[in-house]
């Protein structure tokens, strides 16, 4: 499916970013082409979230120096809901309740935002009811779920699952999902990454910021990546994953140590 | 804070109908006495006992001072420099629409509420109240049919004055306050319904008022009183041109409910609000209340404030009747200057009496919005509860939200809860929707609805888009 | 009679204004004899029992010097005691332990009314009351070494009406635990001000243990206090048995960045009346409350507790949290509350919350059920009510056997 003619989607440079006056990261290189899945793995506060909320334009965070291009143009001036649009999806590590403002609105009026912007013809409530239908069995959710408030009450594989019907309404470019296997039971983690395998296409591309292994074993990413101290320290296969899995991060201060002692 | 800016933004939108009508007018001279009185109920032909009850009221009137204890300064109303009857000129007795002058009718269909017969709305049953008179009554026949009476306060004075001796100033005494004895004195129309025993009121009922002259006070005066077993819904929209001077607006409405009867009433209030600088608008100084007197009585209040420059307004319930039912929802938005004190009284007098309260402030600008409610439970008030909500959302660092619930109890077989809280909109649900394709705007608007939802599911079917589209007008920023 | 008349009448019996107080002293006789005694359309006395209140003026205030004794219990190893004879001059009196001193009559003219000042409370009738009948003052500065706990007992004599005031400095970084103690007496009143400034990182415990107990009795007390930066400060109060009581906790973060948690307990019955009028106003960022005020009424009895959170502009990312519970025992009692809110900062967490009711029934019947009596499952559930703020006093202020006589009530 890779080949090395496929497009690049997202090409991250050098990029420099901070929250609330603190640099998180520190320089952080990443090229994602068409059909590939990555994987990027770390520590709690290497960075990975900062990663995929600077990518997605949350307002909280600043970039200082570098670029991001999607499809070769800048995107960072763009406001997170034109990025939206163009087709990058971020999948909430926590997905935040809405209380009073419905689901099945919501739904609609984000999905109508990015078929606008596709050039396709908006859907009106009853079209939208079919479509959304189609897509809750990917997730094997209740349509009960429309019915209610955006994410309120929603247990912890509830939301995660709401947030793959939203990667499956807006069809997004790129996905990047953010710890999407964290507080999830072994079924609903099948059932989100089989969602996630389901949706990707092969002019698509997907991002995975996992903290545990266990979710490779559903996804077979393309590349591994490990983030510290926000960089991305190595890159290699699954190999370097089920390393990780085995020796725990601590195998990875051994390496930096000994570059540092070669530096 | 540019995010908080642009929320501001957002929320300030010019006023939509301030447009002013031009119609010859029939006003009376400025001023308030005795003469006067007199004249407004010559002019309206009114019967000996209410001649009486409007002079018995200007006499205490005079006896009271202006209420300074609510949260709220304002430049002092001179009532002698205000004109307490103005009409258009027109045959008082008209017969049907064709006979109303069409410049009326145009502002009304302007408004959004079409009278005439082609285009008036399906299902809702309309009286529209222009300056000091009430212009036209629409599906007053078909309703006539289920023995349903809606038509103006002048009119019901002449045709059913027993109704009105038996029932006005006895939910609102005359000398209730400062402002209900000025309006019991010089009130000059608005609607009048009765709801026969048993039955419920085919379709919704509504009234429109519209401020057309600037220096003309307005107020108006209803009345609803629901029979044993009947039903009614019943709501009220309001808007006035923009007039660089203040104009007073003091209502008085009051409801009866009697043994299992049940009134619910709205209103999507929108006067005009003042400019920027606080210049101008509608002082909506207003007393409404409700008794429950009957058995399993249910008075419900929904209300949706926008607009006025400043509002004091605490729609009531008296539950009187044993298991009687009182409800209060009220969203209440102000922006730049505006001043909104409002809430509810909820008074719990019969056994078993059940009152809930749900309101929703949002402040903008450096607008003030209070909350004051009281919640009193008498000695024999047995097996009583209340519920009281009162959200706050602040939009920018001058807006202020106050919350003054007064709660008392007397009656230890009873529970009272009350909530409040005070928040902003999240910067983490802002950025989830944006994240999500929807743009600034949209994503705030739906915020501050998902605030309101509780309140907007209680607003009767026909009229919940209304108000959030109304909502929404003043959140929308330059796209309309 | 007429309350301006007693109000005249109650200032004509005060001696002329001398001392080092003489000052203070005209000030608030001057704003009395202005403004005269509240009335029921001054919001903050709207509830109150004027019948009470002017009974309260109406005893002799104490002149004479005659040796009062009182009887208390033993005091705590690690617990400095205080006890504010009226009859005597207190800072003559004393002998301080390591790390008190008193102010020097320079400090206390430069300190004195500052915390009323900038608490806001200097037009207060209760406050005004205070400042023209105290002739004494006892005022302390808490060095940072102090160690000990420190216990000031303040009794009320028959028949008397005594005014007492103190003034408290806690000096950067002191760490305070502090248990103030009023006491009632058979037809007594007292009337008392305390003004208490936490440096910045000062860390106080307060307990306040206010218990009437005899007829006729009664106490307005005014507690303001200022917090500088990074100081906490909680309060724990019990008010009980008095017959009028009115309490004013009035607290300010200067800066914000500071912690106040209140946790209060009033318990009326028989015909007494017993307020809380509490204000907590933050003047810089992030500042912190968290506060419950617990009422139990009874019998014939009213409870009132209005509460004020004021949080303005300046003060973003304030968080506020205030619960008013209470409990409505009887059919003739009555309670009254009011949390109030007033926010103009749009980045604060600010709630309130108020409940009133009975015990739960369903509670009462699991203990019924287990075959516990009636008397015993009401106090077993009562003393668990109370238990949210009694837990937070120090094991010594049992000593004074508050519980026992909170439960003992309940047994009634």
């Amino acid at each position: 499916m890779i080949s090395s003619t496929s497009e690049i989607i997202l090409s991250i440079e050098d990029l420099h970013a901070s929250v609330e006056d603190q640099e998180i990261l520190h320089g952080v290189n990443l090229i994602v082409k068409e059909g590939e899945i990555h994987a990027i793995m770390g520590r709690n506060g290497s960075g990975k979230s900062t990663l995929s909320k600077v990518i997605a334009g949350h307002p909280s965070y600043k970039v200082l120096s570098g670029s991001i291009q999607f499809k070769g143009k800048d995107i960072l001036e763009l406001e997170p809901e034109e990025r939206a649009r163009i087709g990058i999806f971020l999948g909430f590590q926590y997905p935040v309740e809405i209380p009073g403002v419905s689901n099945l609105e919501f739904l609609r009026v984000a999905t109508n935002s990015r078929r606008k912007e596709l050039l396709k013809s908006e859907l009106d409530t009853f079209e939208f009811e079919d479509l959304v239908n189609e897509r809750l069995k990917i997730v094997e959710m209740d349509p009960g779920f429309l019915e209610r408030s955006v994410n309120e009450g929603f247990s912890g594989g509830e939301k995660k699952r709401n947030e793959i019907l939203q990667m499956a309404l807006l069809e997004p470019v790129i996905s990047i999902l953010d710890e999407t296997d964290s507080g999830l039971d072994i079924d609903a983690l099948r059932i989100v990454a089989s969602g996630i395998n389901r949706l990707s296409q092969p002019n698509s591309a997907t991002i995975l910021i996992t903290h545990y292994q266990r979710l490779l074993n559903e996804i077979t990413p393309d590349f591994v990546h490990i983030m510290a101290d926000g960089k991305i320290i190595k890159t290699g296969n699954r190999e370097l994953a089920i390393d990780l899995e085995k020796s725990g991060y601590d195998f990875l201060d051994k390496t930096t140590k000994e570059k540092e002692v070669t530096k | 804070m540019t995010q908080t800016n642009t929320v501001e933004e957002i929320v300030s939108q010019p006023y939509k109908y301030g447009f002013i009508t031009e119609i010859e007018t029939e006003k009376i001279p400025k001023g308030l006495n005795e003469d006067v009185i007199r004249l407004i109920s010559a002019k309206k032909n009114e019967p000996e006992f209410l001649l009486k009850f409007r002079l018995r009221a200007y006499e205490q009137w005079l006896k009271m001072k202006e209420p300074n204890w609510s949260n709220l300064t304002y430049s002092k109303v001179d009532y002698q420099d205000l004109v307490y009857y103005a009409a258009p000129k027109q045959d008082i007795k008209k017969k049907s629409l064709d006979e109303v002058d069409p410049k009326l009718l145009d502002t009304f269909e302007k408004l959004g509420i079409p009278l005439s017969e082609q285009k008036r709305l399906s299902n809702v049953a309309v009286d529209a109240v222009f300056d000091s008179v009430s212009i036209a009554t629409t599906y007053k026949e078909k309703l006539a049919e289920h023995g349903v009476i809606f038509c103006s306060i002048s009119e019901a004075i002449n045709e059913y004055p027993d109704l009105i001796e038996k029932y006005m100033g006895t939910v609102v005494p005359i000398n209730d306050n400062f402002f209900a004895a000025l309006n019991s004195a010089v009130f000059s129309d608005g609607s009048f319904v009765y709801i026969p025993k048993g039955v419920e009121c085919p379709m919704e009922l509504s009234s429109y008022f519209r401020i057309n002259s600037g220096d003309t006070g307005q107020f108006e005066r209803t009345l609803i009183i629901a029979e044993e077993s009947s039903s009614v819904s019943y709501l009220e929209g309001c808007t006035a041109p923009m007039f660089d001077t203040n104009t007073l607006h003091a209502a008085v409405v009051e409801l009866v409910a009697l043994d299992n009867a049940s009134i619910k009433y709205s209103t999507v209030q929108n006067w005009y609000a003042g400019n920027e600088e606080g210049v101008g608008g509608i002082y909506n100084f207003v007393t409404k209340r409700g008794e429950c007197r009957g058995k399993k009585s249910k008075i419900s209040w929904s209300q949706v404030e926008t607009g006025s420059a400043i509002t004091w307004k605490y729609p009531s319930c008296v539950l009187q009747g044993d298991n009687s039912i009182g409800e209060f929802y009220s969203i209440a938005l102000t922006n730049n200057c505006q001043k909104a004190d409002t809430g509810t009284k909820m008074i719990h007098i019969g056994k078993n009496t059940k009152s809930k309260i749900v309101s929703k402030g949002i402040s903008a600008g450096q607008s003030k919005n209070s909350y004051r409610g009281l919640v009193s439970i008498g000695p024999n008030a047995e097996g009583s509860r209340n519920y009281s909500q009162c959200d706050s959302m602040l939009i920018g660092d001058k807006a202020s939200a106050n919350t003054y619930p007064y709660i008392q109890s007397k009656q230890p077989q009873s529970n009272i809860e009350h909530e409040a809280s005070t928040c902003r909109i999240s910067e983490d649900q802002l950025f989830y929707l944006q994240s999500r394709g929807i743009d600034f705007e949209e994503s705030v608007s739906m915020l501050v609805s998902g605030f309101c939802s509780d309140v907007f599911n209680e607003l009767p079917m026909e009229f919940a888009s209304e108000a959030d589209k109304l909502l929404a007008l003043k959140l929308e920023g330059s796209v309309g | 009679m007429k309350s301006s008349t007693i109000c005249k009448e109650w200032l004509d019996s005060l001696p002329t204004p001398e001392g080092y107080l003489k000052n203070e002293q005209s000030i608030g006789r001057e704003f009395l004899l202005e403004k005269g005694m509240p009335s029921k359309k001054d919001e903050a006395w709207r509830l109150s029992n004027f019948k009470k209140l002017n009974s309260f003026l109406s005893l002799p205030t104490l002149i004479d010097s005659e040796d009062v004794q009182f009887i208390f219990p033993e005091k705590d190893e690690n617990r400095e005691r205080i006890i504010i004879n009226p009859n005597k001059n207190p800072i003559l009196d004393i002998n301080l332990p390591n790390g008190i001193e008193k102010l020097n009559n320079r400090e206390i003219e430069d300190n004195i009314g500052t915390i009323v000042k900038s608490t806001n409370i200097k037009n207060d009738i209760s406050v005004c009351l205070n400042q023209a009948s105290s002739s004494e003052l006892l005022a302390l500065k808490i060095k940072r070494n102090f160690n000990q706990s420190l216990e000031i007992v303040i009794p009320s004599i028959e028949g008397k009406s005594i005014s007492t005031r103190i003034f408290l400095l806690l000096e950067e970084g002191a760490k305070l635990d502090l248990l103030q103690i009023f006491t009632g007496n058979k037809n007594s009143a007292q009337n008392h001000l305390t003004e208490i400034k936490l440096e910045s990182k000062v860390e106080l415990i307060h307990g306040l243990i206010s218990f009437g107990e005899e007829k006729e009795s009664s106490s307005i007390c005014t507690l303001a206090v200022e917090q500088s930066e990074k100081s906490k400060y909680s309060l724990h109060s019990i008010h009980h048995g008095w017959d009028y009581a009115r309490f004013e906790p009035r607290i300010i973060q200067s800066e914000g960045e500071a912690s106040t948690i209140i946790k209060g307990l009033q318990v009326t019955k028989s015909k007494e009346q017993i307020a809380t009028h509490s204000l907590i106003r933050f003047e810089g960022p992030n500042g912190k409350l968290d506060q419950l005020q617990k009422a139990v009424a009874s019998e014939y009895s009213h409870c009132i507790f209005n509460g004020s959170i004021e949080v303005p502009q300046k003060a973003q990312k304030t968080e506020a949290a205030q619960l008013s519970r209470n409990l409505l025992l009887s059919k003739r009692a009555r309670i009254d509350t009011k949390p109030e809110l007033e926010i103009v900062a749009d980045d604060v967490r600010c709630t309130h919350g108020a409940t009133v009711s009975q015990l739960q029934d369903e509670e009462l019947f699991y203990l019924l059920s287990r075959g516990i009596d009636n008397k015993h499952a009401n106090s077993l559930l009562l003393k668990g009510y109370y238990d949210e703020v009694i837990s937070h006093f120090p094991k010594s202020a049992g000593k004074w056997n508050f519980i026992e006589k909170l439960i003992q009530d309940i047994k009634k």
